[in-house]
């Protein structure tokens, strides 16, 4: 039998997202020791650079005990013309067990998991899905408000190329979060609109009514391609600044996944803002990966 | 002296409005005789008994790989593939290395073809040299050569003005100007259609508009030039109502449609696999409703595969990396019955026989006597696609392990029955002896 693996949120129910949550919450709390994964080889697979996401994982995986293999990029023969099914059936000979990927194609770790005798975890697949980010998130917003179902949340920019937008609004709707989509019509086509999700185009009439303001990094490259004016122009409709942050609710968040760009989807009064969550986020990252590793391998407590 | 008797079926003949009970025999390679009842003579005979029997069905849009690719097909697997299929005639386009575009390689292909022993082979040849979209193709010698047809396939010619210069220019070579629409400008990187499903997966999507604008400029450009075109593979809904709009002007133009572009939508990327990855991609339900509505009510003139053969290796790769098509010749008349159930078999047959034959200006559909001994024999019986064992060298199709309600059960041509119960039997080796 395929062994169980973490490619988007929808793997998971609500329940067990609720767990993961609480999971991480204890582990932040009494750190369990590094005999989770004792003797359990996991393997970092990163066909694209990162930094947070990389660190995160490999922190978590050292703190609950695993042994731990990095491939950096442009070391796998995946390269060199092997087949997904060939890197998959190489490494598990090996004893690996656990893989976490990130891959500039949507879809990669699908094809990975569906050749490997292991567990794989997506940390990242072209404007697919961050399954780990969004559970993050999940808990940051969870840790502030004490549930999702009933929240307002708005993911703002950059929808259409977001894995991270993607996996938040499973795991958003999933927990009964109310969800408003905000940006152009070319990063926020009108056909992301579904159930208990909502396109809107007016940020400054959305703003006083959310509890939660996710912000997604917009990349310069997307002006080149056509799909954006300049960042002046879009600021002037999307960007938060001090006036837009004073027409928040007193009660509500401010999140990014990060790298956030100063002066392009936030000003630096974002960074002073009483309720912008990101080292909240960046801190929950590690316990999220932690209780993630462990259900994968261990099931649960 | 080589005769054929196709005994007890039922003949469906749109070209001669026979539809009846009728043994059929072929002589000398054409039709010799249409009767009830014809004795035996000292030569074959086919029984197609609670069976129908057609003039020889016409694929009018396969690729064959050769030369350059004969790891994805060879010319003799191709035909293979197509009498098993119950096709007698294939039409294969340029997309080749090199390109189909001087009379040597229009010659090669056909030899290879005659050598295959098994289907005719018509080639298209390119409307661009090399299909590079800026110098015109040698219209005159290709068709000297044996080309029917003319079109650069998947590299549509991207500038309007060499495209009119182009069907000005071949005006009066016979041979239409077959369109492959996509504009490669607004498809960009696409590997599925743009909709809610590409935004769910977080793929590229390529919208309809970067085919119906494509569609609307060519048939614009033969009522400009009255060169006649032919829309390969419609999809969209819009894109049959631009045809709607250009014959209704009388443009002269016609238009196909694909098995999987009639059955199949853009949910059908299963996990992110490339099987189902074609060009130009599979649509929505919407608009596989309205093909079919298309057959339907006669917008639509032919039937036709895009069979499309690749190597397993290249099919498993990654979306983004993996080529797009797959086989269609050995599951197209099973597929379309079970995409258009009731379909009228006297439009069954003009879909798939008179209609690619008169587009083509080739011989074939029909059965009148004194016509090419060209005939497919098929049945309402169902059978089930294991794509592991196609003729075609290509074993990919996003219809694998599904039961389709008709089969070819023999195929004829020039008088030979080069398939019979899915056996296949070459003619050049029948010749040798």
């Amino acid at each position: 039998m395929r062994e169980r693996s973490l490619l988007d949120l929808d793997d998971l129910t609500s329940d067990e997202i609720s767990y993961l949550m609480q999971r991480a919450t204890a582990f932040h709390a009494n750190p369990p020791g590094r005999d989770l994964l004792r003797g359990v080889t996991v393997v970092n697979l990163f066909f694209e650079p990162s930094t947070r996401t990389y660190t995160s994982f490999s922190i978590a995986e050292a703190r609950v005990g695993a042994d731990v293999v990095a491939l950096p990029p442009g070391s796998s023969s995946l390269g060199k013309g092997e087949t997904i099914e060939d890197t998959a059936l190489t490494l598990a000979a090996m004893g690996v067990k656990v893989i976490v990927t990130r891959h500039p194609e949507s879809g990669f770790p699908y094809r990975l998991a569906d050749s490997f005798a292991g567990h794989v975890i997506n940390a990242g697949d072209g404007s697919h899905a961050h399954p780990t980010q969004a559970l993050l998130d999940l808990l940051t917003i969870w840790t502030e408000f004490g549930r999702l179902a009933g929240l307002k949340v708005a993911l703002v920019g950059d929808v259409l190329h977001s894995r991270v937008a993607r996996s938040n609004v499973i795991g958003l709707r999933r927990l009964g979060a109310d969800v408003t989509l905000i940006g152009p019509p070319t990063l926020v086509p009108d056909a992301m609109a579904g159930d208990g999700v909502h396109v809107a185009r007016d940020l400054d009439a959305i703003l006083p009514q959310m509890d939660v303001v996710m912000l997604l990094r917009i990349q310069r490259e997307r002006i080149a391609a056509a799909v954006l004016a300049t960042l002046d122009d879009y600021g002037r409709s999307y960007q938060l600044d001090a006036r837009r942050l004073g027409s928040l609710a007193s009660h509500a968040i401010v999140m990014h996944p990060g790298p956030y760009n100063r002066g392009v989807e936030l000003t630096d009064d974002v960074l002073g803002y009483g309720g912008w969550r990101y080292a909240q986020q960046v801190s929950h990252g590690v316990y999220v990966r932690m209780a993630v590793l462990d259900f994968l391998v261990n099931g649960r407590a | 002296m080589s005769e054929v008797l196709v005994r007890g079926g039922r003949v469906v003949d749109p070209s001669q409005g026979l539809d009846a009970l009728r043994d059929l025999r072929l002589r000398d390679g054409v039709v010799a005789e249409i009767g009830e009842h014809l004795e035996p003579g000292d030569g074959e005979i086919v029984d197609a008994g609670n069976a129908f029997v057609a003039p020889g069905f016409i694929d009018m849009h396969v690729h064959l790989r050769e030369p350059g690719q004969t790891h994805k097909e060879t010319v003799a697997t191709g035909c293979a593939a197509a009498v098993a299929g119950g096709f007698t005639a294939v039409a294969c386009m340029p997309n080749t290395q090199p390109t189909l575009d001087t009379p040597a390689l229009i010659a090669q292909v056909k030899r290879l073809a005659a050598d295959a022993g098994l289907a005719r082979v018509y080639p298209i040849a390119a409307i661009t040299r090399d299909r590079a979209g800026v110098e015109l193709a040698p219209f005159r010698s290709l068709h000297e050569a044996g080309a029917v047809a003319f079109s650069d396939d998947g590299a549509t010619v991207a500038s309007a003005r060499v495209l009119r210069q182009a069907a000005l220019y071949a005006r009066d070579v016979p041979g239409v100007f077959i369109s492959h629409c996509e504009d490669a400008d607004l498809k960009g990187e696409a590997v599925m259609n743009e909709g809610e499903r590409s935004m769910l997966l977080g793929l590229a999507g390529e919208p309809g508009l970067a085919e119906e604008i494509v569609i609307a400029r060519d048939l614009l450009i033969a009522g400009d030039t009255k060169k006649p075109f032919h829309i390969a593979h419609l999809t969209t809904a819009l894109g049959v109502e631009l045809v709607r709009f250009a014959r209704a002007r009388g443009f002269a133009v016609t238009c196909e449609v694909t098995p999987h572009h009639l059955l199949l939508h853009d949910d059908a990327f299963v996990r992110f696999r490339a099987d189902a990855k074609v060009n130009p991609p599979l649509r929505t339900p919407h608009d596989s409703e309205a093909l079919r509505a298309a057959v339907r009510d006669g917008v639509i003139d032919a039937l036709a595969s895009d069979h499309a053969p690749h190597a397993r290796e290249e099919k498993v790769q990654l979306l983004a990396d993996a080529p797009v098509g797959f086989s269609g010749l050995e599951i197209a008349v099973g597929a379309y019955a079970q995409a258009l159930p009731g379909l009228p078999l006297a439009r069954f047959v003009e879909l798939l026989s008179l209609n690619p034959a008169r587009i083509l200006g080739v011989s074939g559909g029909t059965l009148r006597i004194g016509a090419a001994a060209d005939v497919t024999v098929f049945a309402d019986r169902p059978w089930r696609v294991q794509a592991a064992r196609f003729h075609s060298k290509g074993k990919n199709t996003p219809f694998d392990g599904l039961t389709f309600p008709r089969q070819a059960l023999a195929t004829i041509v020039g008088g030979a029955v080069v398939m019979e119960g899915g056996s296949i039997r070459s003619r050049a080796k029948t010749n040798r002896e």
